[in-house]
């Protein structure tokens, strides 16, 4: 992470391919039911998490990133199970519905900026949980939730009844997000998107319309969550409100926040160290939270620019112990 | 005329910061605004870049009107500045400052950066060939890789002018681009604007360095609690009653 601006597009293809590669090596060392559900749980989250970063990038914490997963899946389990139209149809439509939705819920939201757009976004993100939970339980189960959602149909010839078939779906979903994002963030778009965190007024006044920039962020972000909300809700078969409700929110806030939210690799490193963590920490149930709670203050206390500074940090520790290290973070420009 | 402010007025609450302001920028001249602390000169730049809204009035940008456009869209039609506090994008190289000062110029947005197509690319290298072309005739080419936050004040001051420029503005609105600087910093930099002056690019400024504005600008104009003075070229303005008495005649003119 050097603040050198001519970074070629090679770090960036190599971070992808890498990437990729792990993705599809990881069937060939194990076929086994458990491993694969947590792969591809990794996988789900990072484009959830990626999502929600380029948000962050632009200096908008979306507390309400969550529920638009959860739009996307409730559009297209409802979809499926009531319209019987294909997954493959309801894949696209249901994050389209999310993106949709999310023009003039991000048009409100974005009229107001810092603590103000926390607070109004986590209170959409309620409003949306106890809609799901509350009303029409005809349709989206209530309370006990909306079961008998099928798996994805057959597609040229591939059926999709297997963990390992699941699997090689969201990686190959993951992997385009992984590579749009990158992309994105090494382009000029990253390069604006970090200048309206930095200092909206300045970018705004050299031509930059910091809204509609935020407003595409927004939209974005919240397509990328309905298509792994379309994902999430064929894979589990069932869809509970409180799957889109605060704690997996903090939980996805925490895979961010601990990778580090100033690069588009910290996404990446914290959703695999955490996911893996949470599986490990699975006996713990309610404690989990708490375990995390204590990891994310740990982190900002000690790595607020998340694992993916710290060899950085490690590195300028040794190397000139006595003054304080520059740590530029933020898009580069690849020429 | 390419800037003209028509009896523009700003009201914050019960304090009437600019009063039915009437002044115009010729093209092709360095213009300074003058006044007391609290004359309403920042408010008067907030004014023309769209950053604060107009209570009556309104400003005009070769002909068209400007007032009531978001900034960007003043930018868009020529405009950029500077800001008092030095406003930078601290965590950023000077380069990449300069880069997003060329935003207007370059292939912004989602599509272009996602199809990452040839044309993007060269617009992209054309844009960072640009953007060191800028730097190296303001003095700031060895600096091009530094973050800029930690960049001494002139380089500092230098860069946000550069940032400006690089928008490919016609007119640019510097806020006291001397303050903090040595002398021969401030002759450095006001070498600068007449340079840009050559080039064709208007300047208008607020400075309360008397002996550089008096040397630096062509038209002068005076503000006090919000009303128009006087205006006038340097001369003029040095020997104005009505100026020595609201405002010079603390110090000695051009002093």
């Amino acid at each position: 992470m050097g603040s050198s601006v001519e970074r070629s597009a090679a770090a960036p293809a190599a971070g992808v391919a890498l990437i990729a590669a792990a993705a599809a090596v990881l069937p060939l060392l194990t076929r086994d039911s458990y491993y694969l559900d947590v792969a591809t749980t990794i996988l789900m989250n990072l484009t959830l998490t990626m999502s929600f970063r380029l948000q962050v990038s632009t200096g908008q914490i979306n507390m309400a990133h969550i529920s638009f997963m959860g739009i996307g899946a409730y559009a297209s389990a409802l979809l499926v199970t009531r319209a019987g139209l294909s997954f493959w149809a309801t894949l696209w439509i249901g994050a389209l519905v999310a993106a949709f939705l999310a023009v003039p819920i991000g048009s409100v939201a974005l009229r107001v900026s810092g603590p103000y757009y926390f607070l109004i976004t986590f209170a959409f993100s309620e409003v949306v949980r106890l809609f799901f939970n509350n009303f029409f339980e005809g349709l989206f189960g209530g309370p006990s939730g909306l079961v008998g959602i099928p798996k994805p149909g057959r597609l040229l010839g591939v059926t999709f009844d297997s963990k390992l078939a699941l699997y090689w779906l969201m990686a190959v979903i993951s992997v385009v997000v992984v590579l749009a994002f990158v992309r994105l963030d090494y382009s000029r778009f990253g390069l604006t998107a970090g200048a309206i965190r930095q200092a909206d007024l300045v970018a705004e006044t050299l031509g930059v319309n910091v809204f509609r920039y935020k407003l595409t962020t927004f939209v974005l972000g919240s397509f990328v969550a309905g298509l792994a909300g379309v994902f999430f809700a064929h894979y589990r078969q069932v869809l509970h409100s409180s799957d889109f409700g605060l704690e997996p929110m903090v939980l996805l806030v925490v895979f961010a926040v601990i990778g580090g939210t100033g690069s588009v690799w910290g996404p990446v490193v914290g959703t695999i160290v955490m996911t893996l963590a949470s599986e490990l920490l699975r006996e713990l149930h309610h404690y989990e939270i708490l375990v995390f709670g204590a990891v994310l203050i740990l982190t900002m206390l000690f790595a607020p620019e998340g694992l993916v500074a710290l060899p950085g940090a490690v590195r300028r520790f040794l190397r000139r112990p006595r003054r304080r290290a520059p740590a530029p973070t933020g898009a580069g420009l690849a020429p | 005329m390419l800037l003209e402010l028509r009896s523009v007025s700003r009201r914050f609450g019960g304090l009437q910061a600019v009063a039915d302001l009437t002044m115009t920028v010729a093209s092709g001249s360095i213009h300074g605004l003058i006044g007391p602390n609290g004359a309403g000169k920042s408010t008067v730049f907030n004014l023309i870049t769209g950053v604060i809204p107009l209570t009556a009035g309104e400003i005009l940008f070769k002909r068209e009107r400007i007032s009531g456009l978001r900034p960007s869209d003043v930018c868009r039609r020529g405009v950029a500045r500077t800001f008092q506090a030095t406003a930078l994008f601290r965590e950023y190289t000077v380069l990449q400052n300069v880069l997003v000062g060329a935003h207007l110029l370059a292939a912004p947005g989602l599509v272009p950066a996602l199809a990452w197509s040839g044309a993007y690319r060269e617009c992209e290298r054309r844009a960072h060939e640009r953007g060191r072309a800028l730097l190296a005739s303001l003095g700031l080419g060895a600096v091009a890789s530094q973050v800029a936050g930690q960049l001494p004040h002139r380089d500092q001051k230098a860069l946000a002018l550069a940032m400006a420029l690089a928008t490919g503005a016609e007119l640019v609105i510097l806020d006291e681009p001397l303050a903090g600087l040595a002398d021969q910093e401030k002759a450095e930099t006001t070498a600068v604007l007449r340079r840009l002056r050559e080039q064709g690019i208007t300047v208008l400024l607020v400075e309360h360095d008397m002996r550089a504005v008096m040397g630096v600008c062509d038209i002068v104009t005076v503000l006090d609690h919000g009303v128009r003075i006087a205006e006038g070229t340097p001369r003029e303005i040095q020997t104005n009653a009505a100026v020595i008495e609201a405002y010079l005649g603390v110090e000695e003119p051009g002093a």
